[in-house]
């Protein structure tokens, strides 16, 4: 694909493609170095005008770095949030894509794009509304501050996605593989199990990616319902707005902070990420 | 005969409900009390400390039916995912492509245009603070080289549109993501077909991509609505709703309600306004966009 | 002649215990020397609530960290009491939640005990502090704003306690609420008892670049310009729109760009509202009335009056005198712009003159004067309805946090959380607080203060890097604002910060020129009424009478 593709565009086109694409690239990159930029300034350097080069412009320094890593709450909100992007991106899984097959393959009393959009409407309700029930709820069951109770939470959230996003992977990959098997006797399950799931990985893929994305940067019931030992990074982020307003230097350090792990991970990802797309080609 | 057919329909049937019971009962199971409690607390008035303390029929929805801050949140939010979305949706979608027909350096492209979706917005916006601010920020000093002065954070439409420009910087990326696997879902034999017929990319784009990768595009057009209506972190995050109420989104006026000054009766009122609003337009959204497929 | 002398050294004595300077020991001794009666002596001293201070000692060397103690604490704390225990306490993650942090390895080595402190966002904290209250009771204590105050007192019984039954235990750290400036024992008090320990104690008053104000080039052309001497500083409210307009505009600190003649941020939700609370006082409030916010009796709202209009209108005066981005600032920006030496006056808490000695934070070190707010001559008196003339108005306030902690009822282990509270509260630890700025405290209690008023030392002050005629200048402005006969009523009902809130987003609209201040001002009182019909009228005519002790 890549060959006829692109072999066959002019340079032209390939020239332009490429100027679209690392001019995306900066518009990514300027604030991720305008946010390292800002955790070397000292407060009264990031209101400074013409302070923008470091070194150049103003004098570095890693005072807002050494007291944020020196913070032992940070690294503790950096493991919550790793641990309960895992673990609900698992139980979505889990739990989501069963559903998302399901409705994609079979016909029920309720049509299925109806069962679909009800999923979807999970999604409508502005937390904020339902903030409170959910904290009372999750105290009746001793689940405040806990990463169970985020879990759960955050769960409820996100299942509409994987529901959604894979019904429609499904419902388009590997039919006519499928019914091959059927004819060769294959049960349902291994047809769902060793055809289906393995045909649409790069969307179980996308699909862990969005809602692990969504619960690295919930914040609302992160600090509404944590305190201390469950606390995730928005929650630890939210903290850098003090009483006298933002440590805009101390925010920064921990925006880095908070998108590193992911940023990495998604590095390594990718390259299963590449072998899922070619596996749809190689399919053929 | 007959007997096979009514097991493995049986079969069936056991199979499909077992595989979308879980998903259904926990949804239901977990959303049933706090909605349930929302629309409770939305005919009552609540007070903290006491508890509701009285219940006052549809008075909540009235209020809220009549404010004029109400509907103008609702107003400037509709407003902030009509922008923001389509040119989303653009630009996610055509850098997908770009990946797709195979632009060199794609495993570096890939995971650098993924990674603002791993943001958190909140930390977004007060970056944004800091790049918007015409003391000292990026932004202010770009335009400022061109003798370009824009009041970005004392105004309303600068606040919005520096909201804007954020959330489309951190958003494009979901839509960048569907589409990569919606596009590459496609067998590389309809690309290379097409490509022999008409030689050109934008046919291909046009008559090829689009069309096959429109279901998946639908469910994002959706998703970033959806999400787009209740944005919060980041606008808040950048102007508390400020000046005065004039970048105050939708949540950002619930948040205060509910959370700040516990006024769940008219949180909640608030919520289910909203919630029925949104539905209707969203379903409406779907069905038009579904229409177009099947 | 020798009774002359007796009696002059005697009325010395009794002064000095009187003013606080001399312990109630000491002059106890050194009256009973010179023959005075137990019985007379008992008619002098107030029946003194609190542990018996005849049991104080200055300070022991197995306990450094709390002076002074008494006996029964030193015995008390021989045998580690709190082993093994372990409290919970909710702080907001800022300064004053670095301030705790740092006594709590302290507290900890001399009872035993243990205290764990969760950090929480300040967007969350009032949330999070009321829904425990209601639902988990996980926390002992909770470090509160003082307006949350309101909240605590709507159940039948409060959700917090009375501390005095401990005040009277002289096995805790000994600190004395009567060592507080009347104006902020309030804060910690309600309807005559105390809840709250000592910890911050917030009010905001008129920094400004006295260098600047004092260079003859600027006081000619003020002369000139004006018709009158460039006040140094500020005492009416006209003379600091004057300073302030004529500061604008123009390079007066020799960095090649225009400066501005005041710094006031707006930001809604970051606490720029205060800055209109403070400068209105002394518009609505005044010796002939007290009330800033609602009618005694009908509960009606006085935001709407022809005090607060004025106020209001003068207010939006200073906008050009600051940059035009200043209504979108947080609080900290609004300090930048003065630190890094660009205004001439700002209206604000303590932090700003602990930056001003940051060279980090800083470049106007030395050159900080302070004053209190400037007052007016006329104010005008809501229940009457009618201007009233003053030669100068000077009104006195507590805005801010005055962040501390109370204790929660449901908690299970009181005296151990009380003991810790105490503990930051004795005199030695409340100094260290003060004078050290990572704590964000600003002075409450009168021993803080340098003499005559208190025994706080300049050296330490100066240790800590400041500046020592900016420390006595500072302390002494404070001290004024805190003992002004009239003060700003702080708003303690419930639902203060929603009321707070309206107003703000009010004020920062007519600072955006989004409306006008009459129609935002009656707007304001719409809304009010609104929220006291939610909380129920009486209830809250009876909380806002209530919240004045």
């Amino acid at each position: 694909m890549e060959n006829l593709l692109w072999a066959n565009s002019r340079w032209g086109s390939k020239l332009l493609a490429m100027a679209i694409a690392c001019l995306a690239a900066v518009w990514v990159a300027v604030p991720f170095l305008w946010a390292i930029g800002n955790s070397l300034k000292t407060h009264a350097d990031i209101f400074k005008p013409g302070a923008i080069i470091p070194f150049l412009q103003f004098t570095p320094t890693l005072d807002a770095w050494r007291d944020v890593i020196g913070d032992p709450q940070a690294l503790n909100c950096l493991f919550s949030s790793a641990l309960v992007g895992v673990g609900t991106t698992l139980l979505v899984l889990l739990i989501g894509t069963p559903a998302a097959y399901s409705l994609a393959r079979f016909e029920f009393k309720i049509k299925s794009k109806d069962i679909t959009l009800w999923f979807l409407s999970q999604r409508v309700l502005p937390p904020v509304v339902v903030l409170t029930p959910f904290y009372i709820l999750l105290a009746e069951f001793g689940l405040i501050d806990t990463w169970i109770g985020l879990i759960l939470l955050y769960s409820t959230f996100n299942l509409a996605f994987c529901v959604v996003i894979m019904r429609d992977i499904f419902r388009d990959v590997s039919k006519e593989v499928e019914e091959a098997a059927r004819i060769e006797g294959a049960s349902l399950w291994q047809i769902f199990w060793m055809i289906a799931l393995p045909l649409s990985l790069d969307g179980l893929i996308v699909t862990a990616f969005i809602v692990f994305a969504f619960c690295w940067n919930e914040a609302l019931f992160a600090s509404a319902v944590t305190s201390q030992h469950a606390a995730t990074m928005p929650a630890f982020i939210l903290a850098s707005r003090s009483t006298r307003g933002v440590d805009f230097n101390f925010a920064a350090v921990n925006t880095i902070l908070a998108i590193a792990p992911p940023v990495i991970l998604s590095f390594f990802v990718q390259r299963y990420l590449a072998r899922g797309l070619s596996f749809g080609a190689v399919k053929g | 005969m007959e007997a096979t057919a009514s097991v493995q329909s049986k079969a069936e049937r056991g199979f499909k409900y077992a595989l979308l019971a879980p998903a259904v009962i926990w949804v239901i199971g977990l959303t049933f009390f706090p909605i349930l409690a929302a629309v409770h607390y939305s005919f009552a008035n609540y007070v903290l400390g006491e508890g509701i303390t009285g219940y006052v029929g549809f008075d909540n929805y009235a209020r809220l039916l009549t404010d004029s801050g109400f509907w103008y949140s609702i107003f400037i939010t509709v407003l902030y995912v009509g922008i923001t979305v389509p040119i989303e949706v653009c630009a996610g979608f055509i850098l997908a492509w770009l990946i797709t027909i195979g632009l060199p350096g794609r495993s570096f492209f890939r995971p650098v245009l993924t990674a603002p979706l791993f943001t958190m917005e909140v930390a977004i916006g007060y970056l944004g603070v800091t790049l918007f601010t015409d003391q000292g920020g990026l932004v202010s000093a770009l335009l400022g080289a061109f003798g370009i002065q824009i009041p970005w954070l004392s105004t309303a439409a600068g606040g919005l549109a520096a909201a804007m420009i954020l959330d489309i910087w951190i958003w494009t990326p979901f839509v960048f993501l569907m589409s990569l696997a919606t596009l590459s879902a496609i067998p590389n034999d309809i690309y290379d077909a097409a490509m022999l017929e008409s030689s050109s990319h934008w046919q291909v784009f046009r008559h090829v991509a689009v069309p096959l990768a429109w279901p998946v595009l639908t469910i994002a057009i959706l998703l970033r609505v959806i999400e787009g209506l209740k944005s919060f972190g980041l606008p808040y995050a950048l102007t508390s709703g400020g000046p005065g109420t004039s970048t105050q989104l939708f949540s950002i006026m619930a948040d205060l309600t509910t959370i700040q000054f516990t006024d769940f009766g008219r949180g909640s009122a608030m919520g289910i306004i909203y919630l029925i609003l949104a539905s209707v337009v969203i379903s409406y959204f779907f069905k038009q966009m579904r229409k177009r497929i099947e | 002649m020798s009774q002359d002398r007796s009696r002059e050294h005697f009325q010395e004595l009794a002064a000095g215990f009187l003013a606080g300077r001399i312990s109630r020991r000491h002059f106890i001794g050194q009256a009973a020397k010179l023959g005075i009666s137990a019985a007379l002596l008992s008619r002098i001293m107030t029946s003194r609530a609190y542990a018996a201070d005849s049991n104080l000692i200055d300070s022991s060397p197995d306990y450094p960290n709390e002076s002074p103690i008494t006996k029964e604490r030193i015995a008390f704390l021989k045998n580690k009491p709190y082993k093994g225990q372990t409290i919970n306490v909710m702080v907001l993650k800022a300064t004053v939640g670095d301030g705790l942090k740092y006594w709590v390895p302290k507290w900890e080595e001399e009872t035993g005990g243990k205290v764990n402190v969760a950090e929480v966002p300040i967007d969350t904290l009032h949330q999070q502090i009321f829904s425990d209250l209601q639902t988990t009771h996980k926390y002992d204590t909770y470090m509160t704003g003082a307006w949350f105050y309101g909240d605590f007192f709507v159940p039948k019984e409060p959700y917090i306690i009375d501390v005095g039954p401990y005040l009277k235990d002289p096995k805790y750290p000994y600190w004395n609420p009567d060592d507080w400036i009347p104006a902020m024992r309030t804060l910690y008090s309600w309807q005559g008892k105390v809840y709250g320990v000592l910890f911050d104690g917030d009010a905001q008053i008129l920094y400004y670049r006295r260098d600047v104000l004092e260079k003859a080039e600027n006081q000619q052309k003020f002369k000139d310009k004006l018709g009158y001497d460039l006040p140094n500083p500020p005492k009416t409210t006209k003379e600091m729109h004057d300073v302030a307009t004529f500061f604008t505009g123009w390079d007066w600190n020799g960095d090649g760009k225009d400066d501005w003649g005041i710094s006031l941020h707006a930001k809604v939700n970051e606490q720029g509202f205060f800055h209109f609370l403070t400068l209105a006082a002394p518009y609505v409030c005044s010796p002939n009335n007290k009330y800033f916010w609602f009618h005694p009796e009908t509960f009606k709202p006085l935001i709407n009056s022809e005090g607060h209009l004025r106020a209001l209108e003068d207010y939006v005066k200073f906008l050009p005198c600051g940059p035009k981005e200043a209504i979108s600032w947080t609080l900290g920006q609004g300090w930048s712009l003065f630190l890094a030496g660009h205004a001439v006056m700002e209206p604000t808490w303590g932090d700003l003159p602990t930056f001003a000695q940051d060279p980090k934070e800083s470049t106007v070190k030395g050159k900080v004067g302070a004053t209190i707010i400037p007052g007016t001559s006329e104010a005008f008196d809501p229940i009457k309805g009618q201007w009233d003339k003053f030669d100068l108005n000077s009104v006195g306030n507590t805005n801010g946090g005055s962040w501390h902690c109370v204790i929660s009822r449901f908690s299970k282990k009181k005296e151990v959380t009380y003991d810790f509270l105490a503990f930051m509260a004795t005199k030695k630890n409340a100094i260290y607080n003060c004078t050290h700025g990572f704590t964000g405290v600003q002075p409450g209690m009168k021993f803080e203060y340098f003499p005559p008023v208190g025994t706080g030392k300049v050296e330490e002050w100066v240790e800590q890097g400041w500046d020592p005629d900016e420390a006595k200048r500072y302390l002494d402005a404070y001290y004024q604002n805190l003992s002004l006969p009239v003060q700003e009523t702080y708003l303690r009902i419930p639902g203060a910060a929603e009321y707070w809130h309206e107003l703000d987003v009010r004020v920062s609209a007519v600072l955006a020129g989004q409306t006008q201040p009459k129609a935002a001002l009656d707007d304001c009182a719409q809304a009010w009424e609104r929220i006291t019909e939610r909380y129920g009228r009486d209830k809250q005519k009876k909380l806002y009478a209530e919240s004045f002790a």
